[in-house]
């Protein structure tokens, strides 16, 4: 029984091969606007994460600000006391991370970290003369700091590895370099909050292309950060973690967070705002690309209640020799199926050629020369699974009408 | 053999809903000997094709019972009913309704591929045994849509031969032939109930044709006459 149906649905298939081909046009199209939108969005979405990434590590372990504990009274006395505080003040115990060793040496035991990299971070007044800027002083391992954050891509003057050999040398942001009108080999003094100040020497600038970063940071060799701020060998204010999957934060901060007395945080965390667009530019995408993918679905449906109007009497003839409504369901509904199959492959095919030809396009952002797309498979597979699921539904509508002719009134006309 | 009922209509009551309400058949009752090549006939008008269509089972909104070789089949669903047709019931229609985007052989095979009884050369040698009969060996491989009217009906009987019914109907299948054709069509159907025994029901105009075969039941008015 089967096979015939699909030997009939072939035939009417092949027989209007260009009606065929019309249907399946609007499929491709719908099929491969989906491909282009998903992928297009998915390379601004990961461009965006890997900017984010050039700043940020996976995780950053920090001593956060103390909670705000000036009310004291108010945890102990019972009932509804009227209580006044005057100058209340937060007073913070321990500034930075006060043992670091042992949550490195467990960060080092965990299987999904692969980097870790202590900072001693800290803000600053940056002075040359009249000249004073605020800004924040990063203290860093140098070689680390590159593997982390691939610094030396980005230095405009000097060297990165400089910085390893010059106790007294820094290097800075270029916005902030030059609003202090100093340059290579110049004097900087730096002031801390605790009133200490001390000379360094610039011998190198950078420019990530991130104004926020290159008009205010500056990095010195850590163990000079921790002596600028009289702290011992082992002071440490940040700890950057890089793990295997940074999609995967949760599993690792779920189980350190508890146990240590310090706030851990996700790089989602840090970058809510950023992860929130790409989010909302998704939903854009898939809003646009399933309407076009629905205009294509009423291009099937109107083709297919076409032919099956120009078939009504052979329709009535199949049923007269015993073909049952299910059969005649079957028959329609697997022609959809192949135009929304091979539609839906070509669409795929086609989508990807659109993308590789548009990502050619010159394009110039950040580290960026064209237009970005990531061919994600998920994309390709929702796109396949949407677009078949369109032309079924597309096809099952007119499949049942056909299935409800009555063939005595067509065949007594 | 002669005395076996094929085909029992028991008080067969239809009406009609539009455009005024009508009773098209009243209270027909009939029976139907195998091997039998009986004739309906009557004025347009007469319920001679409603009557035909109730008997084939594609239409069920009638009053009465309908038994064919032993099974009533009133009150079946639809889908039974195209089982028991495709099996049972062979059919050809005035206008030769053969699918044109097939070929004469797949318009032949269409109804025992459905079946699936017989396995596909089985099907395939059937087909061109009945084509020779009919004399169209030579057109099996072509479009259905590129024979002639009289070539289109004789495709059509070998349609409707295939699955070996015991009950072959025809409505009006010789009204668009011309008179060779149509004593080619009459022969055809007079050798199937004589030498194969299968029971002919059909609807002709056709005085001639109808005096030549083995009954006629006339209706006028939806009733017997």
């Amino acid at each position: 029984m089967a096979s015939v149906n699909y030997k009939i649905a072939f035939v009417h298939l092949t027989f209007k091969i260009k009606q065929t081909m019309i249907a399946m046009l609007g499929v491709v199209f719908g099929i491969s606007m989906y491909v282009f939108m998903n992928s297009f969005m998915s390379g601004i979405n990961d461009l965006q994460v890997t900017l984010a990434f050039s700043n940020t590590a996976h995780i950053r372990i920090y001593n956060d600000i103390p909670p705000d504990h000036t009310n004291l009274i108010q945890t102990v006395v019972k009932g509804n006391p009227v209580i006044r505080v005057h100058n209340g003040r937060v007073i913070k115990y321990t500034e930075g991370i006060k043992s670091p060793a042992p949550i490195i040496k467990w960060l080092t035991g965990q299987d999904e970290v692969t980097g870790i990299e202590p900072q001693v971070n800290s803000n600053v007044f940056f002075r040359n003369g009249g000249n004073k800027v605020n800004g924040k002083l990063s203290g860093i391992d140098v070689e680390n700091e590159n593997k982390f954050f691939k610094i030396a891509d980005f230095m405009v003057s000097g060297r990165w590895n400089d910085l390893k050999f010059q106790p007294e040398g820094i290097i800075m942001g270029s916005i902030l370099a030059k609003s202090l009108s100093i340059n290579i080999g110049n004097n900087v003094n730096l002031l801390t909050n605790d009133g200490v100040s001390k000379n360094y020497k610039l011998i190198g600038t950078f420019q990530t292309g991130e104004t926020a970063i290159d008009n205010s940071k500056a990095y010195v060799n850590i163990n000079s950060s921790r002596q600028l701020l009289g702290k011992n060998q082992d002071y440490v204010t940040d700890i950057q973690v890089n793990i295997k999957n940074y999609r995967q934060t949760w599993p690792i901060i779920g189980r350190l967070a508890p146990v240590i007395p310090y706030k851990v945080e996700s790089w989602e965390t840090a970058n809510e705002g950023m992860l929130s667009a790409s989010k909302l530019r998704d939903i854009i995408a898939m809003a646009v690309s399933l309407t076009i993918l629905m205009v294509a679905g009423f291009g099937i449906f109107n083709i297919m209640n076409m032919t099956i109007n120009e078939k009504v009497r052979e329709i009535a003839i199949l049923k007269a020799i015993g073909f049952s409504g299910g059969d005649v369901t079957v028959i329609f509904l697997f022609q959809a199926l192949v135009i929304g199959f091979i539609g839906g492959i070509l669409g795929l095919l086609f989508g990807y050629v659109v993308c590789l030809l548009i990502g050619l396009i010159p394009f110039k952002i950040e580290a960026e020369n064209h237009l970005p797309f990531a061919y994600h498979f998920a994309d390709f597979y929702m796109a396949f699974c949407f677009g078949l699921l369109i032309t079924l539904f597309a096809g099952y509508l007119p499949a049942r009408k056909a299935a409800r002719i009555d063939p005595v009134t067509i065949i007594r006309g | 053999m002669e005395n076996n009922i094929v085909l029992t209509a028991s008080h067969i009551s239809k009406y009609f809903q539009q455009p005024d309400p009508f009773q098209v058949l009243k209270d027909i009752s009939f029976e139907v000997h195998t091997g039998e090549f009986l004739c309906l006939t009557g004025k347009s008008g007469s319920g001679k094709s409603t009557l035909l269509y109730v008997l084939s089972t594609m239409d069920t909104d009638y009053r009465g019972e309908l038994s064919l070789k032993g099974e009533k089949l009133t009150g079946r669903s639809i889908n039974q009913l195209a089982a028991f047709r495709n099996e049972h019931i062979g059919f050809v229609f005035q206008f030769h309704y053969l699918l044109p985007e097939f070929s004469v052989l797949d318009n032949i095979m269409l109804p025992a591929l459905k079946l699936k009884k017989k396995s596909r050369p089985e099907i395939e040698d059937k087909a061109y045994q009945h084509l020779q009969l009919l004399g169209m060996e030579d057109q099996a491989l072509k479009p259905a849509s590129r024979l002639s009217g009289g070539q289109q009906q004789r495709v059509a009987i070998a349609r409707a031969l295939i699955n070996d019914p015991s009950i072959i109907m025809g409505d009006e299948p010789t009204g668009n032939l011309d008179s060779k054709n149509t004593s080619i069509v009459f022969d055809i159907f007079k050798q199937l109930s004589a030498d194969n025994g299968q029971t002919i029901i059909t609807v002709t105009h056709d005085e001639d044709f109808a005096r030549r075969s083995d009954r006629v039941i006339e209706l006028n008015d939806g009733q017997l006459l």
